[in-house]
């Protein structure tokens, strides 16, 4: 049993509905080939890079798990038919650090609770400040002219 | 004429020194790989990032990754 690192982009229309749905949905396929799962987290919920089957934000799923190497291959097979699964990314791991593992027994907690996602249309809070920065920029290259007009 | 146009004759200076004892290079650390990117979204060549080549090698696997987990952009 080697020591894996599984990055996982889910599709934000699941996680809306129930996080531990999501959850599973990675969790299940890697336990259906033998695998056993050490942590399961949600790392993030952001803006994708660049859009990935008409979604423009996913979640990301961190994952630690220990499976045979044999059994890597039909995982990947598996990850890559789940049309909820819009990414994923298996490597080889030396160690599970301490801040994962508690990260993800947080989790675990009976209080926690994941934030719904934002809805894919709305302006991101990063676009929105981008342009109030650029607007006054704009303003103000407008504003010299005018100045040295009055000026002349 | 190569990496620097002639207008530019004093390249700009290796943007980072990584001691190479340190842990790998990772693809989460977003704002990390960042800093090695060009506007454009390509990875800033040996000369510029002043890694030594098998930093180099991470730093290029990490990007990598994180493009393909739409982490960072292939093109701006």
């Amino acid at each position: 049993m080697n020591l894996y690192e599984g990055m996982f982009l889910l599709d934000n229309q699941v996680v809306r509905a129930d996080w531990k749905t999501a959850k599973n949905l990675v969790v299940d396929l890697i336990k259906k080939h033998g695998g056993e799962v050490v942590t399961v987290r949600r790392w993030d919920e952001r803006k994708l890079a660049y859009p990935i089957r008409g979604r423009r934000r996913g979640t990301y799923l961190l994952t630690f798990f220990k499976a045979a190497p044999d059994a890597i291959a039909p995982t990947r097979h598996d990850f890559e038919l789940e049309e909820r699964v819009l990414r994923y990314l298996i490597l080889r791991a030396e160690a599970v650090t301490d801040a994962e593992i508690e990260l993800s027994k947080a989790e675990l907690a009976d209080g926690f609770t994941v934030p719904p996602p934002p809805q894919d249309d709305e302006v991101p809070a990063s676009e929105e400040v981008v342009v109030q920065v650029e607007e006054p920029v704009a303003e103000a290259i407008e504003e010299v002219p005018a100045e040295a007009n009055t000026e002349v | 004429m190569g990496e620097f146009s002639k207008s530019s004759r004093t390249p700009p200076p290796p943007i980072a020194t990584r001691n190479c004892d340190d842990p790998k290079i990772d693809y989460k650390e977003i704002t990390y790989l960042q800093k090695f990117l060009t506007p454009q979204a390509q990875i800033l060549s040996r000369k510029r990032s002043g890694f030594c080549t098998q930093c180099q090698r991470q730093l290029k696997e990490s990007i990598k990754r994180s493009r393909h987990m739409a982490l960072l952009p292939f093109v701006n």
